[in-house]
């Protein structure tokens, strides 16, 4: 990455710092973090156990929520404040701009994870603190795959309102009504849909795969089997896979958006 | 960098023809302004230089040698865009601080900068405290910071109170002086007409006349309006001034009040004081009346 790249990297991360609504589902994630820890650390050994899942239950809540306004923003809203031009101006090339903002956001967002899981740790035991460690690579890689995605969305909108209503209807249909829509569909066609089918659909969507990912971790490699879930997920190297798909995709489709753009700004 | 060309710039989108064989050049040490009516394609030619607007076809010089629009283009222009809103969780210093690093220009340009543009006491403020002018300096800053040898400017004067006009007068002036280029587009022409070298006037994505302001005022063939100040409106002199005056011009004469006005060409302007002084005693005052810019602006629209 060139002088431009790294300049506007650092200024992202800056600017992003600054922004209030992260700053606040930030602390939010922080607080709620440090309460599950806490209630983890008051309980008996069986409750503490789960302080971990439910942890990953609120991670995978907020942290795609805070990776989608993080992101949403990122290219339409230097569009409409009139300064993307200015940015392009400057000796660097268009995927070096999307490159630049993903890093620089990306930077921002491990800082919110890592306060979240960080108050978590504080207020957990020893034993807890090791679990909710664990979870900081996971989570990481579940909020850069949202923070992609909302760069893309952002790559994609003509205007800032429809890129905030856009990672709003994702975050509903990616963290809420994903499983649903699978559990529906197993219904609809009444188990003509295979296990291995059930598998990918859940894998395909980074919240899935991260909850099933954690709670292979938490439980180990058949505890879906056990709940009568068919999914199950692939190896390590399947699930790196799927991950660098979810980070790497989004970005590249977005810096080829603005760089196929006949007018850009 | 001493002159660049960009020569029959052609830009359609969605088959809309934008700019259709359009021509411009900068030399060292001038100021170059477009005008325009809205969607006349001064914008897009300004985003064509910068290599924001992909265009069908274009050839561009630099010191008369082929060049692209790349990086090493980009590292001589400084551009401030129409209507920038900057961040408004930064302060100014912040700002400048990004470009500055952007543009590896040390960190020592920033105060020295701020002060340029009259931004020296409001530099560690959040930009959300600045007024629209302070932002319209604010982004004048960030063109400059890097001393370009181009200075691309649109719309500058949008939103400026007196004392920013004053900073980017003082901007230009420094640029032309400096031998250094200068390319401006506004809607302000008598504001901006003694601070620029030439003109270049687009409609419809074509260049319908480019020159100086004295060229293009003689291109236009305006008229210039004479005002004779009569000593005795019921003076019968007068009344024969009147009618000597009808017959010696095709323009308009006219009575207006205790004063008589007439329309000519600027060559007959001469002639007429000629004319008038063989009427000692009837005219006390004189006052000519150069064809505005916008009046010569409008006629060239108006003729393209």
């Amino acid at each position: 990455m060139g002088r431009v790249g790294r300049a506007l990297l650092w200024h992202e991360f800056r600017e992003r710092t600054r922004d209030r609504w992260v700053v606040v589902i930030s602390v939010l994630f922080a607080l709620l973090a440090s309460g599950v820890g806490l209630y983890g650390r008051g309980a008996e050994a069986d409750v503490a156990k789960l302080a971990g899942p439910s942890l990953v239950t609120l991670a995978s809540l907020l942290v795609p929520l805070v990776a989608l306004v993080l992101s949403q923003d990122a290219i339409v809203g230097e569009r409409e404040r009139n300064t993307l031009g200015l940015l392009l101006s400057l000796p660097v090339s268009r995927t070096e701009v999307v490159l630049a903002k993903f890093l620089g956001r990306a930077l921002a967002l491990a800082i919110a994870v890592g306060l979240g899981v960080g108050a978590a740790m504080l207020s957990s035991d020893h034993e807890q603190s090791q679990t909710l460690l664990a979870l900081i690579g996971p989570t990481l890689l579940l909020g850069f795959a949202f923070l992609a995605l909302g760069l893309l969305i952002s790559a994609a909108s003509r205007r800032q309102a429809t890129a905030a209503s856009m990672v709003v209807i994702a975050w509903f249909l990616l963290v809420f009504f994903y499983d649903l829509g699978i559990l529906g569909l197993l219904v609809v066609s009444d188990g003509a849909i295979s296990d291995a089918w059930v598998s990918r659909l859940v894998m395909a969507n980074p919240a899935g795969l991260y909850r099933v990912q954690m709670m292979q971790a938490f439980a180990g490699p058949d505890v879906l089997a056990d709940l009568g879930v068919a999914a199950r997920a692939p190896g390590a190297a399947g699930i790196w896979a799927l991950w660098i798909g979810w980070l790497t995709l989004p970005v590249l489709a977005s810096g080829a958006l603005l760089a196929r753009r006949k007018i850009v700004a | 960098m001493k002159s660049f060309q960009a020569r029959g710039v052609s830009v359609t989108f969605r088959r809309t023809s934008v700019l259709d064989d359009v021509s411009i050049g900068g030399e060292a040490g001038r100021a170059l302004m477009l005008v325009g009516p809205n969607g006349a394609g001064k914008s897009t030619l300004i985003k064509v230089l910068l290599g924001l607007v992909r265009p069908d076809f274009a050839r561009f010089e630099v010191d008369g040698q082929p060049h692209a629009i790349d990086n090493q283009w980009k590292r001589r222009v400084g551009y401030l865009p129409e209507a920038v809103a900057f961040s408004e969780n930064l302060t100014g210093r912040q700002l400048l601080q990004f470009f500055a690093n952007a543009r590896g220009v040390g960190r020592e340009a920033i105060p020295r900068v701020l002060e340029r543009v009259g931004l020296e006491a409001a530099g560690r403020q959040r930009i959300r405290g600045y007024s629209r002018g302070m932002r319209q300096r604010l982004g004048l800053g960030v063109a400059i910071l890097s001393s370009p040898d181009l200075l691309i400017l649109d719309e500058p004067t949008a939103g400026l109170d007196q004392e920013g006009l004053e900073v980017l007068w003082r901007v230009i002036a420094e640029w032309r002086s400096a031998g250094r280029m200068v390319l401006t587009s506004t809607h302000d022409l008598a504001l901006m007409e003694r601070r620029i070298d030439t003109i270049c006037v687009l409609k419809k994505g074509r260049v319908c006349a480019t020159g100086t302001s004295e060229e293009l005022r003689r291109s236009a063939g305006l008229p210039h309006r004479i005002w004779l100040a009569l000593a005795d409106p019921a003076d019968p002199r007068a009344a024969t001034l009147c009618e000597v005056l009808s017959r010696w011009t095709d323009g308009t004469v006219e009575r207006v009040g205790d004063r008589i006005r007439i329309d000519v060409p600027a060559d007959d302007v001469l002639e007429l004081m000629k004319l008038q002084g063989g009427f000692p005693g009837v005219v006390t005052g004189v006052r000519v009346e150069e064809p505005t810019l916008d009046s010569i602006y409008a006629q060239i629209l108006g003729a393209a």
